[in-house]
């Protein structure tokens, strides 16, 4: 056992670390827990009072019909502001936690390669992602399940789906939002490269995501409308018609795709050649 | 390496570049669309018109959207749209935004048209003699049935005792069609566009009368299946931007699957049974946007005075002249009581006919007149101001 095969061989152990310090974190299971009680609170909300037709979200309505809703209406419900915030945090945190505590110093003295680092921690932003909106999504099914029942999926042009079917949209749901987050993770890791302060980094993420979402609703910026990044989130609802519309949802894909790789490319300029001070 | 490591700014020039390519590779894509090759067998209007007749139609599935740059004011939501609640239709978002619809055809009784909306949709789904309408929002679905005796016959199906003077021929028919607008209409054809990727005819209609608003309608004419896929109307001195355009932008002409026709109304959604002739009356005016025909205005209930209408005017300066219904008028709720106060900033005008105010929009202006006559036309505000003078638009 050598120096020189251990560097030959890729580790994961990296990797496994990053992951830890994510889900590992006294203050992301707050984070979590917090993500994880809309559902709760909802269907409690439902149970208690249910929805007479008409009024609130699609969504909402069809609860007490099939609990897999509940996870389709807490997803609808958390992403404007609570998914983004959780991703917010995690994607400002990378970089700019570290140089907050002064570890990143001792991080690329290791030696880590910081186009490794950068891959790396991009790589947890993902993870995260997709952990808090099946997090989401599955504590909104499986309890939604459990006091209401399953049954067939209502498509949203009325049509039914078996009960696998249903779950295999909501997979598809929770699949295609992963992705939109994951693209607001990669400017929050660019903005994380900016800054020592995790806080600042995630207020401007933040903004930068809620402004988007502001910019979206006023009719008279159409014209940028299709570049923002919040831009095609909604388009999620496209899965649930019936046939399947992907008119949104693949412009979607691709605006995601646009803002991780320019995101990512400015993160790299911008850490590969600073100067880490602390 | 070593660049990038004694000039770091070079590094930017990665994220640069695929902002470039980003946004260029967009510009490139469109630049490509409008110089693609759109060549097709030249066709005179005349042609167009014959084609369009005698086009077999398949199936068609695709995604139409419907945009409307009428120059007003955007409404607040919830407010113009009348019967938003159970059609799911906005009639605000129909005279400025946009709707997106999703529809299917195959033969003539197999059809559906589902409006999209961000987390809703409604659908009207036609399958043999059930007819379905769809909301997901109150999670409502009508059905109305067609009984066989009421079946409209096919058009093809009843080719005796009809009146001699209708039209043999597809060319006979296209050339009276074109007789009958060469008095008010110029009907020429333009240079090929490529209309939701399919390269398409334009067959262009202007107005004689310069005094209309409509500058020109354009009808874009699908090259292959000869069926209409576009229309654009440009108001005058904005020649660049349709002021109300509704087409395809993604089109197949291929049978569309039966699967998507097939509706049978979830659990749980509150079913009604509608009568023949309601279906009929609700699904040829969704939103309740029935257009208002001269001697086909419906009759307010109550006692109210008997709203009369008439046309003055001919061709595309035509000025409709007719009366609110007075139930209308009188303020129900909130939402009236917000159009009541959005209607009293429109500018005043005064004159012979009394006071009243103007709503101008890029294609049609609206007199609003304080006694309850509505005044409505493709032509501006002078125009209607005299014709309001007109002994006929007293309505008396």
């Amino acid at each position: 056992m050598s120096a020189v095969e251990l560097r030959a061989r890729p580790s994961t152990r990296f990797f496994r670390s990053e992951l830890w310090l994510i889900f590992g974190r006294r203050r992301n299971w707050v984070g979590m827990a917090v993500l994880a009680a809309v559902p709760v609170l909802l269907i409690i909300a439902v149970k208690v009072s249910p929805p007479g037709g008409g009024g609130g979200p699609d969504f909402v309505n069809q609860i007490t019909q099939n609990g897999v809703f509940a996870a389709l209406a807490a997803l609808t419900l958390e992403l404007p502001l609570f998914l983004p915030v959780a991703v917010a945090s995690i994607s400002a945190d990378s970089i700019a936690g570290e140089a907050n505590l002064g570890t990143l110093r001792y991080l690329l003295a290791v030696p880590v390669d910081r186009v490794r680092l950068l891959v790396v921690k991009f790589a947890a932003i993902a993870v995260f992602a997709l952990a808090a909106t099946l997090l989401v999504a599955g504590v909104g099914a499986l309890l939604g399940l459990a006091v209401f029942g399953g049954g067939p999926l209502v498509t949203l042009s009325g049509t039914t789906l078996p009960f696998w079917a249903g779950v295999g949209r909501l997979v598809l749901v929770c699949g295609y939002l992963t992705v939109c987050l994951t693209a607001m993770g990669a400017i929050g890791m660019f903005v994380s490269t900016l800054t020592e302060q995790p806080i600042g980094a995630t207020i401007a993420t933040l903004v930068l995501t809620v402004g988007s979402e502001i910019l979206d609703a006023i009719p008279q910026l159409a014209v940028i409308h299709r570049y923002l990044p919040t831009h095609y989130w909604l388009a999620y609802t496209d899965l649930l018609r019936d046939p399947v519309s992907y008119d949104q949802v693949v412009p979607g894909l691709w605006s995601a795709t646009a803002y991780i790789l320019i995101f990512g490319a400015a993160a790299w300029a911008r850490f590969a050649g600073r100067d880490v001070t602390s | 390496m070593s660049v990038l490591t004694s000039r770091p700014v070079l590094r930017w020039a990665l994220p640069a570049g695929l902002v470039a390519v980003v946004l260029g590779g967009g510009a490139l894509v469109t630049t490509m669309q409008a110089s693609a090759d759109v060549r097709l067998p030249p066709r005179s209007a005349a042609q167009l018109l014959v084609d369009v007749q005698t086009a077999r139609l398949e199936g068609v599935s695709g995604t139409v959207v419907e945009r409307a740059d009428l120059g007003l004011i955007a409404l607040p939501p919830g407010i113009g749209g009348g019967a938003a609640g159970s059609s799911g239709i906005d009639l605000a978002s129909l005279i400025s935004g946009s709707n997106t619809m999703r529809v299917w055809y195959s033969g003539k009784d197999k059809a559906r048209v589902a409006l999209i909306r961000s987390n809703g949709e409604s659908d009207i789904v036609h399958n043999g003699t059930d007819t379905w309408l769809w909301n997901s929002r109150d999670n409502t679905a009508t059905h109305y049935q067609e009984s066989d005796k009421d079946a409209r016959p096919h058009p093809e199906a009843a080719p005796s005792g009809l009146p001699a003077d209708l039209p043999k021929t597809p060319q006979e028919a296209a050339d009276r069609v074109l007789a009958a607008l060469d008095p008010t209409t110029v009907v020429t054809t333009d240079s090929n566009a490529l209309v939701a990727k399919h390269k398409a005819y334009q067959l262009v209609l202007r107005p004689r009368d310069t005094a209309s608003l409509v500058a020109e309608v354009r009808i874009a004419i699908d090259g292959d299946a000869h069926v209409p896929i576009q229309l654009q109307v440009f108001a005058k001195g904005d020649p660049n931007k349709a002021a109300f355009e509704i087409g395809f932008t993604q089109v197949s002409f291929k049978r569309p699957d039966d699967g998507v026709f097939a509706f049978n109304p979830p659990p749980g959604a509150k079913v009604t049974e509608g009568s023949d002739k309601a279906g009929a009356d609700k699904a040829g005016a969704p939103g309740g946007t029935r257009e208002l025909k001269p001697g086909n205005v419906t009759k307010p209930a109550g006692p109210a005075a008997e709203p009369k209408s008439t046309v003055i005017g001919k061709g595309w300066t035509a000025v409709l002249v007719t009366r609110l219904p007075q139930d209308a008028n009188a303020p129900r709720d909130d939402r009236a009581a917000a159009m009541q106060g959005l209607l009293g900033r429109l500018p005043q005008v005064h004159g012979a006919f009394g006071t009243g105010r103007v709503l101008s929009a890029k294609l049609f202006t609206v007199l609003l007149l304080d006694d309850g006559r509505v005044l409505v036309g493709a032509v501006n505000q002078d125009a209607l101001i005299s014709a309001a003078s007109n002994p006929a638009a007293a309505l008396k």
